[in-house]
């Protein structure tokens, strides 16, 4: 069954520019899964400065970055026929692989960084995927609300570890901080955070 | 209360107050080494777990929100090369025929991995012209060393042969019913390091026949485990287990 609701028409009227965006997006998606080359070129076009953004952030250098968006497009297209629009926003899913597939690289260098990158080529865009902005509203104000009753300590050692895709190791290098000490503030920032979303 | 945590030797057995949030940790990324080893093993025992993990997964998720946009080079042409040079990805390739004597699968495989071995004359040499003259001789085409493993079912049920052949590099697995059919079956080899990697999905029907990617030969090795999870229709979104695993075998050599 392809028959997903994207193929219906929207209501007239009510059709915001990030639906209309975030249906195109699923329907590049889901089209990949039945190998339509098109549709990957398409879901390319949409995708690949977002994802390149993971991985140049993650990676590091701008090569290693290359290498690993051209995996991570191998691995959308083998893997999208697998994509379930109901269970997750397609730039999660789409994300979540670069982000896994960027982080295997980085672990795989065995090297520390124990800087953030400073030389991180320009942003285009700073704005939320416009897909992703209205029926993720929920999600986001309840982890951003929920981020902010942590200790700001806390906060950013869990958001950098996220944007960045470090180890506990490199945390705490980075804060010049014991290993203990840093997996401590995390783990009872994560605690803290577990409460609030899901209490 | 003091917010200051014990200056060392927080370990990870639980020393300090923090409880356990290793589902988070491993979401997050920030394990590294053996605590991530043992928490992708976790992943693969533990369904509970794993479902921790995906929530947590999801917890994050509204942060890619904010994640920039950077101009990504055109590399299409390139991934399109890949792909077509690449037909062997691991959905696709489900070169699987189905073979006649199916029916000795169940009863032989039970046997575990000596039957395997006796299989594995069958499916070596299947492929063999079947009038090569017996040559005890060193061979022209010498045998590329081969692995087995019997893939046992958590719970009930026919264990699952597989038999690598190194030299096609191709994974050769008897007819598994480990899932129903609204999710996949899907094979994963978990090397000395501990962590899982994706081979592909199992038919749900008949026997699978699955061509490794370069890396993946690599980490196909004796000792190396084979585990059987249960994903969404299609395989693990993530590229790492996310449901419970249903079997389990050790590589050996033949």
């Amino acid at each position: 069954m392809t028959d997903h609701p994207l193929d219906a028409p929207a209501p007239s009227g009510t059709t915001s520019p990030e639906a209309a965006a975030r249906a195109r997006l699923v329907d590049a998606l889901v089209r990949t899964g039945e190998e339509d080359r098109a549709a990957f070129r398409d879901l390319y076009a949409l995708t690949s400065a977002k994802l390149f953004g993971v991985c140049y952030r993650i990676c590091g250098e701008r090569q290693a970055a290359e290498d690993v968006l051209h995996d991570v497009y191998l691995t959308i297209w083998r893997r999208a026929g697998a994509y379930d629009p109901l269970r997750a926003s397609p730039i999660t899913w789409l994300a979540t692989i670069a982000r896994n597939r960027a982080i295997d690289w980085q672990r795989a260098q065995k090297i520390r960084r124990a800087t953030p990158i400073e030389d991180a080529p320009p942003v285009i865009d700073t704005a939320p995927l416009a897909s992703e902005t209205m029926l993720q509203d929920e999600a986001s104000d309840l982890l951003y609300g929920c981020l902010q009753g942590l200790e700001a300590r806390q906060r950013d050692a869990i958001r950098t570890a996220f944007f960045d895709g470090v180890t506990y190791a490199e945390l705490a290098e980075r804060q010049s901080i014991p290993l203990g000490t840093m997996k401590s503030w995390v783990r009872r920032g994560l605690a803290k955070l577990k409460e609030c979303l899901e209490g | 209360m003091s917010d200051l945590p014990p200056p060392e030797g927080v370990g990870p057995d639980g020393l300090d107050e923090a409880p356990d949030m290793t589902a988070a940790e491993l979401a997050l990324g920030v394990l590294d080494g053996e605590e991530r080893a043992v928490a992708l093993r976790r992943v693969l025992a533990d369904p509970d777990f794993a479902r921790e993990v995906e929530r947590w997964r999801g917890h994050l998720a509204p942060w890619f929100d904010q994640w920039p946009a950077i101009k990504a080079p055109d590399i299409l042409a390139r991934i399109e090369r890949s792909l077509d040079q690449a037909p062997a990805a691991p959905v696709a390739s489900l070169i699987a025929k189905p073979r006649p004597r199916s029916a000795i699968w169940p009863g032989v495989a039970a046997l575990s991995s000596i039957a395997a071995a006796a299989l594995l004359i069958v499916l070596v040499t299947r492929p063999l012209a079947p009038l090569s003259p017996p040559q005890p001789a060193p061979s022209v085409a010498p045998l590329a060393p081969t692995l087995v493993a019997s893939i046992t079912p958590e719970g009930k049920g026919t264990p699952v042969t597989a038999v690598y052949d190194k030299t096609a590099g191709t994974i050769r697995l008897t007819e598994a019913s480990l899932t129903s059919a609204d999710h996949s079956a899907e094979l994963w080899v978990i090397p000395a390091d501990g962590t899982p990697h994706s081979l592909g999905v199992l038919r749900t029907r008949g026997a699978t026949a699955l061509t490794l990617r370069p890396e993946n030969r690599q980490r196909i090795a004796a000792g190396a485990v084979l585990a059987v999870t249960v994903e969404p229709v299609g395989g693990s979104p993530t590229g790492l287990p996310t449901g419970p695993v249903v079997a389990k075998g050790i590589l050996s050599r033949v």
